[in-house]
Parts: structure tokens; C-alpha cells; sequence
């Protein structure tokens, strides 16, 4: 399986029209086929980074799949109503990643995935893109496998890894990690952001401490799906 | 066919090791199957931009063969590969690219590719990226209309540029309104008089492509880049 994921730049004098293209078109026709899926459609929270930046994760069942999805997007069926998509939007940055052999989320059965856009309470995800430090990709790799991963599965966590992702090989940047993090308290989410971090999570043996050896720099987006996206 | 385009940061302290690694590495495992070769090993010449950076360009035969290689450089017999050679730069970006329909390159024999390293005299080209503000297939086609075309009806000895491809980012793998040119300089006493003077008036005037072009974008970035003496292609 493929992860499409996009970040689209969107015009914000047009954002509603741009979330409409990918409910009533690109989720839709992509249904009428077997090759891939929307999987979310989720807005950068406003406040808490760039505006109006819409991020879409578009499932492919293999590379074939997604390759008759470049060409229909190319010269065929859908290379109109991309060209009407970016009169919508300033651009758009995608990266197609493959999930880490430990991720939650390997394959998606597109059965299951709604494609009718029934609504929903949003939910917030923090999705987490890291670069480990030259030459410790797999290190970092594995540390986050078995380290972090396993330190959110306990019984009504705060925040838990859906999906763990690296680019596929010719896609952006090699040494880069995606996780998209659902989170599932937001009161601690407030705390998180409000606080300094305890003295006592920050010490030898811990996370933040540990995986130091591995990578110093990240970028974490809080993302809101939208009432309607396939996954929430 | 699809066209894999990397930009690598090579540690300048090693970067014999990393053209020895794809000489010696990349090319030969590729050749042992029909489905992929490197076709381009190219520096971005030093004087000219961004130190020790290397442009390679790996051809797959479709998207099939893309994802199983993929699979190879991330799990499998050539994991271990790419794991070293990280340890010989600091990073890579790259971008899988499909030809315009215009594109006098569509498909490349890929079996008929050289893979032995044979060697030759190195060849320099002017890979322009553009960024359009007009829509994307508007660019593509007005790079056929001003600049192609018309540049077909000068005398090969007259060109500066030998325009042997133009690409576009296969949906989902990059930025989505980019559009690449690869053209070989045939003549570098030309480029450099292209370098050292100014543009005359009357290539600035309308109906001239330096005027005309900037219906469609004005932001660009040229680069110079010199094969190799072993590139399969040059």
C-alpha cells in the first residue's frame, strides 16, 4: 500500500469551494474504482501554524495502482478537474509514503472506507514529521517502534499512532518519518502546549531524553478533520 | 516510464566513495534486470551553485517496476546499500518524473542502456526547473509553442541548447505545478557568452520568449550539470 499525502497552500478566499472539489470529486471518483481511497481530509488548525493549509492522505493499493492514477491526472479522465483544483489552491506538496513495519495501519480494506460523506464530530490529530540525525534513520526507526510506540498502547491514552510512515524511495526526502497521532484528550492536549515539560520526562531513560541519540529536530501539525473525512 | 530524480548533498569528503557507489554499486545490481537502469551520474558543476551536489537520474520501466525497487531499497537486497551510502551524504531529495506529451524523450530501451562504466568525454546540461503561475498544462504547452519549436528551425550548429527532454512530477510525489527542462549545451564558448552579457533589447521585446514566457511564470532556477565520465547516458 501507498500513502499519498498532500499539503495543499490553499486560496482562502476559495477554501470552501476546495473542500467541496475533494468531497463531491475526488472522493467520489476515486470510489468508483478500485486503486485508492481518500483516506483524511483535515485543515492545520488556524493558530497553530500556516493558514489555510489543507493536508489529504490518499490511499493507492500498490505502485501500479497509483501509477494509473498519475496518468489519469496527467491526460486522462481527471486532468480537468486538477487543473480547476489548482485554480483553488497556490499549491501543493506531496510526498508518497510507504508505512514502517511497525505501523498500526499496513493496509487499508477500501470497503470499509465511507465514500458518501457522512458527517461526524472532527477529531484532532498531531501529526509528527522527523528527521533523524545523518545516518540514524533505521536507528531512529527502531528506537520509535519499540520505544515510543509502545510507550502510548496503555488503556485510554492521551494521544495513540494510527499510522507510521516513510517517504517511498524517489519521493522528497529520504531521511524523514511521519507518524499521524490521533488525539483522544484534548484537555490534555491544552496541558501539553501550556506547561513546560516535567522534570522527570526529560531525564535519562526517558523519551524525550533517550531519543536524543537519534534526532533533535521535528515538526509536530494539529490537524482537525473535517466533519465529513472518511477517517476521523 | 517514469524517471527518478534525485538531488543528493554529498559529504565533500566523500565524495569519490559516492560516485564509486553508484558506479560500482547502483549501476550493476540495476542491470541484472530489465526494469530499471541509471541513466544520468551528473555534478552540479562547482562555480555554479550549491557545492557537491549530484544530480542522478534512474529510469524505471512503469510504476510496478518503481514500487518493487522501492520495496528493494527499503527492505530488501538493497537496503544495506542505501544505508551506507547515507553515510556518504547528507541528504537526498528526489522526485519521480513522467515526460510532457510533448517530450522529444518518451521511452528509453532501457536493456540497451550502458551499465559497464565505459568512459568519455563529459558532456554539461542546463536542467531549468520553472514554477508557472498560469496553470500547469498551459506552461508545458507554451515551453512546445515559444521555445521548442521554434527552436527546432534554427540550425543544429546555430543552437546553443539540445533540448532532449521535459518532464512533469508524477502526481503525489512532489511539488505539483513544476515542470523540468533537460537540455544538453552543445556549445560552451555560446554558454558562456549567454553568461557574460546581458540580453539584447530585441530578445526582450514582444513576441520574443523572454517576453512572451512571462504570461506563464517568472520564477525559475537553471542548473549546471556535468556528467560524469562513466554516465550511461551524456
Amino acid at each position: 500500500m501507498l500513502l499519498m499525502h498532500e499539503v495543499h497552500k490553499v486560496n482562502g478566499t476559495k477554501e470552501d469551494d476546495f473542500e467541496a472539489a475533494y468531497r463531491d470529486g475526488w472522493m467520489p471518483m476515486l470510489a468508483a474504482g478500485d486503486d485508492a481511497r481518500l483516506l483524511w481530509y483535515t485543515n492545520h488548525a488556524h493558530g497553530s501554524g500556516m493558514s489555510y493549509q489543507v493536508v489529504t492522505v490518499t490511499a493507492a493499493r500498490d505502485g501500479a495502482a497509483w501509477g494509473r492514477l498519475v496518468d489519469r491526472i496527467r491526460d486522462g479522465d481527471l486532468q480537468t478537474w486538477m487543473r480547476d483544483l489548482d485554480l483553488l489552491r497556490h499549491e501543493v506538496i506531496g510526498t508518497l509514503q510507504v508505512p514502517l513495519p511497525w505501523s498500526p495501519l499496513q493496509e487499508v480494506d477500501f470497503a470499509a472506507v465511507p465514500v458518501d460523506g457522512r458527517e461526524h464530530e472532527p477529531t484532532m490529530y498531531m501529526e509528527d514529521t522527523m528527521w533523524p540525525y545523518e545516518g540514524k534513520l533505521d536507528d531512529y526507526i527502531e528506537a520509535c517502534g519499540k520505544v515510543y510506540s509502545r510507550s502510548l498502547q496503555y488503556e485510554n491514552p492521551f494521544i495513540a499512532i494510527e499510522s507510521a510512515v516513510q517517504p517511498a524511495f524517489g519521493s522528497q526526502t529520504r531521511g524523514e518519518v511521519t507518524l499521524m497521532q490521533r488525539i483522544h484528550k484534548l484537555d490534555q492536549l491544552g496541558r501539553l502546549l501550556g506547561r513546560d515539560i516535567d522534570p522527570a520526562l526529560r531525564g535519562p531513560g526517558t523519551w524525550m531524553h533517550d531519543a536524543l541519540e537519534v534526532r533533535d529536530q521535528w515538526e509536530s501539525k494539529l490537524l482537525r478533520t473535517s466533519i465529513w473525512s472518511p477517517l476521523f | 516510464m517514469l524517471f527518478i530524480h534525485e538531488t543528493h548533498r554529498v559529504d565533500g569528503r566523500h565524495e569519490d566513495d559516492f560516485e564509486a557507489a553508484y558506479r560500482e554499486g547502483w549501476m550493476p545490481t540495476l542491470a541484472k534486470s530489465d526494469d530499471a537502469r541509471l541513466l544520468w551520474y551528473a555534478n552540479h558543476a562547482h562555480g555554479s551553485g550549491w557545492s557537491y551536489n549530484v544530480v542522478t537520474v534512474t529510469g524505471v520501466s512503469d510504476a510496478t517496476a518503481w514500487g518493487k525497487l522501492g520495496e528493494r531499497v527499503l527492505h530488501g537486497d538493497l537496503h544495506e546499500w542505501a544505508r551506507q551510502l547515507d553515510g556518504l551524504r547528507h541528504d537526498v531529495k528526489g522526485k519521480i518524473l513522467v515526460p510532457v506529451h510533448w517530450s522529444p524523450m518518451q521511452e528509453i530501451d532501457l536493456p540497451g542502456v550502458p551499465t559497464d562504466g565505459v568512459e568519455h568525454e563529459t558532456s554539461l546540461f542546463m536542467e531549468d526547473t520553472g514554477w508557472p503561475y498560469s496553470s500547469l498544462d498551459d506552461y508545458i504547452q507554451c515551453w512546445y509553442d515559444i521555445y521548442y519549436e521554434p527552436m527546432q528551425r534554427v540550425p543544429a550548429d546555430m543552437q546553443l541548447l539540445d533540448i532532449q527532454a521535459c518532464f512533469q512530477t508524477a502526481h503525489g510525489s512532489y511539488q505539483r505545478r513544476e515542470a523540468i527542462l533537460w537540455q544538453k549545451i552543445r556549445d560552451h564558448d555560446r554558454l558562456v557568452g549567454l553568461l557574460s552579457h546581458d540580453f539584447p533589447p530585441e530578445h526582450r521585446r514582444p513576441g520574443s520568449y523572454m517576453y512572451d514566457a512571462l504570461e506563464f511564470r517568472d520564477q525559475w532556477e537553471s542548473r549546471l550539470l556535468r556528467t560524469s565520465s562513466w554516465s550511461p547516458l551524456y
